[in-house]
């Protein structure tokens, strides 16, 4: 579960942070497209090379290396299988494409999820005139996932303390051992929704139709900067793609 | 027998929650671990079985390291009934979860019926057995919870805070089973804040705070500790103030009481009484 800690917000103070939330989903898509946009190692190499700057700037490059560790698993999987199954003609180099893209796809998302609070979100999908009651639902869905992993690894103490061998045994023993986190991980997360909701309206959840706001986001030069520059980049990008016939830079494997 | 040499544990190696712990628990033993929130119960008792494992210090089972088992294998000797009973149960009627244990670690079909008709019977489930754990209430999730550890008769037994929303009458119940495993030799550790419950039923008290044990005793002498009690915030005993008020009339009389026959002995004597 390491590798979701890189969606998880981050109390930091940098550049990144105090950009406006909708310049920065601005700049998340304009990558992830940037990103689905190749499937060729070098050009997503050349991603890569931006994105970790950019990490970097959001002071954030130990807590990526940390979960791309609990990540790479996950990838050498996707690097063996490919391989092994593919039908392109370089099935090896294609392999370690799909997992650069991967590894590039997760970066960009990996930017806004971590520099953006629950609550900026929120304000930002209500500013963007997305109904209130929705915008909640998506800035507690965010809110809750850390919780929802401790509550997992509570769960694998208590099975584990009823003599449960949650990592021994073979691999269909292994899928099996799943039944008693999840089943218990969902009546939890129902049982939890139910008491929140009962007791946000028990505090008057939506009880006025007009609500009004502490805090309003607003944009600044530095958002409009990044959404132009993002925006360009992302045009460029698709007319190179396009238009204009790139060299094979794959390995021959 | 249980031996903790000088446990220190840190959740991720940043959080302190148990600095320098040492105790020894003997075989049938009857222990109550009381503490202010977050003073290290919990991460004390995890240490037992093996969920948890010291950064620095030895948690030490019958003269072995725990460190050379698994949780499984712990499990099979440490029953411990966590706070939460929603974190364990996760199958369709009460029977199977009961019984899902048993098997785990491996008994036969015929120990497994006895045991599992010994357990229903003193915890009184036989009219929840075919019925689903998610449907029952908290109290009694809390009771099935317990009844799949019990079944597996752990030689020892540790609960985190077994008596949370039971009225008066289970939790009468509840004692009267440990008192009765441990007549039979079983070692109990119980993780509580309630304070009546600890007095009436288990005669050695470990007081803990900051991480720290602070007092490792006779209940009666632990709770009757002014120190210890304002440091693990509780309330003095009722039986404690009464005492405390009569030791300031009668100076005979001993301020430091919990047990109501103590007290009686006390007053008689003043009275002149044999």
């Amino acid at each position: 579960m390491a590798f979701l800690e890189v969606f998880q917000y981050t109390r930091q103070d940098s550049l990144i942070h105090r950009l406006d939330p909708r310049a920065k989903l601005v700049m998340t898509i304009s990558l992830a497209v940037i990103s689905l946009l190749f499937l060729d190692i070098l050009p997503l190499l050349v991603i890569l090379i931006i994105l970790i700057p950019l990490l970097a700037v959001a002071k954030s490059i130990k807590r990526w290396l940390k979960s791309m560790k609990g990540l790479s698993f996950l990838l050498v999987f996707i690097l063996v299988f490919n391989t092994l199954l593919s039908t392109t003609p370089y099935p090896f180099n294609h392999s370690i494409a799909l997992v650069l893209r991967l590894v590039a796809l997760m970066t960009s998302f990996s930017l806004f999820f971590l520099t953006v609070h629950p609550d900026e979100l929120s304000q930002a999908l209500i500013q963007m005139r997305v109904r209130f009651e929705f915008a909640f639902a998506m800035s507690m869905a965010m809110r809750y996932v850390p919780t929802l992993g401790q509550e997992a690894y509570a769960i694998m103490d208590a099975q584990k303390a009823r003599g449960v061998e949650l990592d021994k045994g073979n691999i269909l023993k292994r899928i099996r051992n799943i039944v008693p986190i999840i089943v218990p991980l969902i009546i939890v997360s129902i049982r939890r929704a139910l008491s929140i909701a009962e007791s946000m309206e028990s505090r008057g959840f939506g009880a006025s139709q007009n609500r009004t706001y502490m805090d309003r986001l607003h944009f600044r030069k530095r958002d409009w900067a990044t959404v132009i520059l993002s925006l360009i980049c992302m045009i460029v990008t698709i007319y190179i793609r396009l238009y204009i016939p790139l060299p094979s830079w794959g390995i021959p494997f | 027998m249980i031996i903790m040499e000088n446990v220190h544990f840190a959740y991720d190696g940043l959080y302190t929650a148990l600095r320098g712990v040492s105790l020894q628990i003997d075989d049938g033993e009857s222990v109550a671990i009381m503490g202010t929130n977050g003073a290290g119960k919990t991460t004390l008792v995890k240490h037992l079985n093996g969920l948890l494992r010291p950064i620095t210090g030895r948690v030490i089972l019958d003269g072995v390291d725990t460190k050379h088992y698994s949780v499984a294998e712990l499990a099979r000797e440490i029953g411990l009934v966590m706070q939460n009973p929603d974190h364990q149960l996760f199958l369709d009627t009460v029977e199977k979860e009961i019984v899902f244990g048993l098997k785990q670690l491996g008994f036969s079909n015929e120990e497994i019926q006895e045991r599992y008709d010994r357990t229903v019977s003193t915890l009184g489930l036989d009219g929840l057995c075919g019925r689903s754990p998610f449907a029952l209430s908290g109290g009694e999730r809390k009771r099935v919870a317990l009844a799949c550890v019990l079944a597996t008769e752990p030689r020892i037994l540790a609960l985190d805070e077994p008596t949370i929303g039971q009225d008066a009458n289970q939790k009468e119940k509840l004692a009267e089973m440990l008192r009765d495993l441990n007549n039979r030799g079983r070692t109990v550790v119980v993780v509580t804040h309630d304070l009546e419950f600890v007095i009436e039923n288990f005669p050695r008290t470990i007081a803990m705070a900051d991480g720290t044990i602070i007092a490792d005793g006779p209940t009666n002498s632990v709770l009757s500790h002014s120190e210890v009690i304002h440091r693990c915030s509780l309330t003095a005993p009722q039986l404690t103030k009464a005492a405390q008020s009569l030791h300031e009339l009668f100076p005979e009389i001993q301020a430091r009481l919990t047990l109501l026959t103590d007290l009686e002995q006390e007053i008689v004597k003043v009275l002149g009484g044999a």
